[in-house]
């Protein structure tokens, strides 16, 4: 196992290795045509470590590069330029070396100018091997003058005005599959970087049959159970999200809709609009997998997103109980255990800073007065307030009148009476009030 | 005693501990290494964004498994519920002569059940050689209760009287025929033991909200009939770590085993001991990366604080008398299924995340009409108390309380049916249980069976449905609280379960 690991390891160091050789090779044709100058001349004596350097390097690439080819499903034209072209740079720059050398000199007598000739030879040798290098691992249209003068589209306006393939199918392909499906890489000898592309297929037959869910092997890997070995996008890169799984299923389910063609264009698209709304991010329209829709409907849009995670720290190091009821947007349940001893006064500065998420708050039995609580009408997003077993008075009521999110009220053995409970009904959003053991009549109110 | 002479540190001379003290070796530099840098990458690309906050930024770290990066994203949705006690009524209460009102059994009592009906299912062993299967109709008469005048039998007055706060579900269905499977799987959602209880899923996924007592506790009656035995894997861990195992508290003089120092023992250094225990603990763990040796420091962490807070909370004897009215006589008598519905309410009150109570003796194979009365008996009065206490004290608003048990009886006799007498045999495709309190409708019935409650007409509920809304209430979402043992991601709900939004607010 640890071999297997160091093999790979190493092959994936490559990229890191590669880099030495261009650096040293590069130096040697510098200090090479700078030696041209008497003020250099000096340069010339070390050339030739420099070439050592960069023939050790240059063999160390080839190795490590050699290892990684064997593990990945490389374009296999792009790959044996590459190849080619690294071991003859590798080669070359030993030659030059050697040249360069006083021992073998002699036997390999090359002119000042040749060498220089052949070191800038050797020079534009490894450009092109380092471009088909890039290009294996960036993609063939990483670094061409056609990107250059490529222009991103802008994002559509409407829904209508979007086009099925290119503002939609195509991003999510780009996102989530061309980096090992593309035109340089072709794992299982599939592209997905455009429509003809990905007509052709690939190994395992049509990506796409037009019309066939079933028949259409794209489709059939993502929507697979995400343990199952054939699932893409496989090595747990992050896989399609409901609604990209389901657009792309419209897609192909309507015949793979060619190039150029708007949404507007397309018939029975009900199911489409809000799908690609979604995509493009237009408001109003969230993914359902965030939350879920019936969640996020119940849930008070005034709730921020954003907490501050000092105060709860600082809440929870002085005994107060503070549970995360949900993070997106952060609902905070706090309980003052009951007889906790803790001074209100200690911790109304953190409660301030959490005010707006604070959802649920449970401040039972701990001696609380009126006065105490008149931080209650700034937790505007409370939900459930529990107050019993603390002395407070019909007072508390008026604290509560604001509070638009309130539901329930618990003032069971307070001193609470039929005029603070009066006074509470005067906010119509509270639906339970509890005063058990208390001077309020009960049931008459309820 | 005084003078303690471990003041410097241990060293552990023994052999097994000696990769302690000792250097990295080339392999371990190899993997710490390489992990670094994947620490490296993996740390960018979480960077801080939890939580929207820079102000204490928590870079993951490559170590952390995906255990906690599945605990991290808990909550999934906004809870209802904040605690959940679960009265089991072990051994299969009848649904004919509870909540599932069938008049026009009336009429056909005696005649042979149908093959229409029963569709040729596979009977158990106790009725499948019977040479007719005569359908009898409930012995108990029903009436009709409370604001939406639903239909509850005379054998539970008091369950009758809060029925407009209960959620009757009418159509659960298991797959299981027998006892012990059955419970398993409702507990476990696998019919084979060894997989976690709902209480250790819950308290695996979301922990504690009271770190003196245990999350998960479990009250088994001493008044039901013991026919049919319960074990303790039903609220057993099974792979999770084991401080989320449920934690059985008992009647007797110790309510839980072991706990109270020993005889002649003042305990004034037990922290002291526990403290150096702790050490010694974490040394054995860096050796050999156990677990369970975490979960052994903070059991023994837990049982010091329980020393205090279990009396504690196990003592009624600041309840008013009031209070012991309202559940009942039984409820003065410790480990009565009384007794431990009141104790629920003071676990809950607590904030115990999951109260599991269990009464045996719904078995009613024969003799099912003075059975099923005195089971009814000795639970209905501190059932119906237990939702009224619960209520008046607000403690409805966040708790969940869940009745039933793990399959219901068939609508022919087992055994010899004579006027006053019958049995019922086990019967897995429908029965009732009812919830109610937290984010679930009060006052309604869900589902339906047909005229001789043998089959689900309308709306079925799946025992892993039922989990999957159990779980949902609590916040969690059944398909993303996962643990992984033995090379695969297990679940409390299998590959299965939906979430049964007709019950939910």
């Amino acid at each position: 196992m640890m071999l297997l690991d160091i093999f790979t390891f190493s092959g994936r160091l490559h990229p890191l290795i590669v880099h030495l050789p261009i650096g040293f090779i590069i130096l040697a044709a510098f200090f090479d045509i700078l030696s041209y100058r008497p003020k250099y001349q000096h340069l010339k004596q070390t050339i030739r470590l420099v070439l050592l350097i960069g023939f050790i390097a240059a063999v160390l690439a080839c190795t490590f590069g050699y290892v990684l080819s064997l593990g990945g499903d490389y374009d296999r034209d792009t790959l044996s330029n590459h190849k080619f072209s690294g071991i003859t740079l590798a080669l070359i720059c030993g030659l030059l070396y050697l040249c360069s050398a006083e021992k073998f000199g002699k036997y390999l007598q090359v002119g000042g100018k040749v060498f220089s000739a052949l070191l800038v030879g050797l020079v534009v040798l490894m450009s092109y091997s380092g471009h088909q290098g890039a290009s294996l691992t960036h993609g063939n249209d990483y670094l061409t003058f056609r990107t250059l003068m490529q222009q991103e589209r802008e994002k559509p306006e409407t829904v209508e005005q979007a086009m099925l393939f290119e503002d939609v199918i195509q991003p999510i392909l780009q996102n989530k599959c061309t980096q090992c499906h593309r035109d340089g890489k072709r794992k299982g000898e599939l592209s997905l970087e455009s429509l003809v592309e990905i007509n052709k297929g690939g190994k395992n037959g049509k990506a796409v049959v037009a019309g066939k869910l079933d028949s259409s092997e794209l489709f059939k890997r993502i929507t697979l159970d995400e343990d199952h070995k054939d699932f893409m996008p496989s090595d747990g890169k992050p896989p399609l999200t409901k609604n990209e799984v389901n657009l792309i299923s419209w897609w192909i389910k309507e015949g793979n809709v060619d190039a150029g063609i708007t949404v507007a264009d397309l018939k029975n698209t009900t199911a489409l609009k809000p799908m690609v709304a979604v995509f493009l991010g237009f408001e109003g329209f969230a993914d359902p997998e965030d939350g879920g829709t019936e969640t996020a409907e119940a849930i008070n849009p005034g709730i921020p997103h954003v907490v501050d995670t000092m105060s709860i720290t600082s809440l929870r190091n002085k005994g107060v109980r503070v549970r995360m009821m949900l993070k997106k947007p952060v609902m905070l349940d706090v309980t003052l255990p009951p007889k906790s001893g803790v001074k209100l006064n200690d911790i109304i500065p953190d409660i301030a800073k959490l005010a707006k998420n604070i959802v649920w708050l449970n401040f039972s039995e701990n001696d609380l007065t009126d006065q105490d609580l008149d931080f209650l009408p700034s937790l505007t997003n409370l939900e459930k307030l529990r107050l019993e077993k603390n002395p407070v008075t019909d007072q508390v009521s008026n604290y509560l009148t604001s509070l638009a999110y309130l539901d329930a009220v618990n003032l069971n053995e307070t001193n609470i009476t039929d005029k603070g409970i009066l006074k509470l009904k005067e906010n119509p959003r509270i639906q339970r009030i509890y005063n058990w053991k208390t001077n309020a009549s009960e049931g008459k109110l309820d | 005693m005084a003078d303690h002479h471990h003041h410097e540190e241990f060293k552990l001379n023994d052999p097994d501990f000696s990769r302690l003290n000792q250097k990295l070796d080339r392999r371990n530099f190899l993997t710490k290494t390489s992990m670094g840098i994947g620490a490296l990458a993996l740390g960018s690309l979480f960077g801080n964004k939890l939580m929207g906050n820079s102000a204490r930024p928590e870079i993951s770290n490559a170590t952390a498994d995906m255990e906690q990066e599945i605990l991290k994203a808990l909550p999934h949705f906004a809870p209802k519920a904040k605690r959940i006690v679960y009265l089991f009524m072990s051994g299969g209460p009848s649904q004919i002569e509870t909540f599932d009102f069938k008049p026009k059994l009336v009429n056909l009592m005696g005649q042979d059940l149908p093959e229409s009906v029963r569709k040729g299912q596979r009977l158990t062993g106790m009725s499948a050689n019977q040479s007719a299967l005569p359908m009898v109709p409930s012995y108990y008469k029903f009436n009709q209760h409370g604001q939406n005048q639903t239909w509850v039998s005379d054998l539970l007055p008091f369950t009758a009287k809060v029925v407009d706060d209960l959620c009757i579900v009418k159509s659960m269905h298991s797959e299981a025929i027998n006892h012990d499977p059955a419970i398993t799987f409702f507990q476990t959602g696998n019919q084979l033991p060894g997989r976690p209880s709902i209480g250790s899923w819950l308290s695996y996924g979301l922990g504690s909200d009271n770190e003196n007592l245990p999350t998960f506790i479990v009250l088994v009656s001493k008044n039901g009939q013991k026919d049919q035995p319960l074990y303790a894997r039903l609220w057993g861990n099974g792979f999770l770590p084991s401080k989320h195992q449920g934690v059985q508290f008992g009647s007797g003089k110790d309510p839980v085993l072991f706990l109270n120092n020993p005889e002649g023992y003042d305990g004034a250094d037990r922290k002291e001991m526990l403290e150096y225990l702790s050490k010694l603990n974490q040394m054995q763990n860096s050796t050999y990366g156990d677990p369970e040796v975490d979960a052994r420091i903070s059991q023994y962490e837990m049982a010091y604080r329980m020393q205090t807070s279990v009396p504690e909370v196990m003592n009624v004897a600041d309840e008013p008398e009031e209070v012991f009215e309202l559940y009942g006589p039984d409820s003065k008598d410790p480990g009565t299924y009384a007794a431990n519905c009141l104790l629920a309410r003071k676990l809950l009150e607590k904030d115990v995340k999951f109260v599991q109570l269990y009464h045996q003796g719904w078995d009613q194979h024969d003799n099912l009409p003075s059975g099923i009365a005195s089971q009814c008996k000795a639970t209905d009065q501190a059932t119906a108390a237990l939702i009224t206490d619960l209520k008046r004290r607000g403690l409805l608003e966040d708790t969940l309380v869940i009745w039933g048990g793990e399959f219901g009886r068939t609508v022919y006799s087992q055994g010899k049916l004579t006027a006053n007498n019958y049995g019922r045999d086990h019967h897995p495709r429908c029965f009732t249980m009812w919830m109610a309190g937290a984010g679930v409708k009060p006052g309604i019935s869900f589902g339906e069976t047909d005229d001789f409650s043998y089959n689900i007409v309308k709306d079925p509920v799946h025992v892993h449905d039922f989990q999957a809304t159990l779980l949902h209430l609590m916040g969690v979402d059944h398909e993303r609280l996962t643990y992984k043992s033995q090379g695969r991601r297990f679940r409390l709900t299998d590959v299965e379960g939906k979430i049964v939004k007709g019950i939910l607010t």
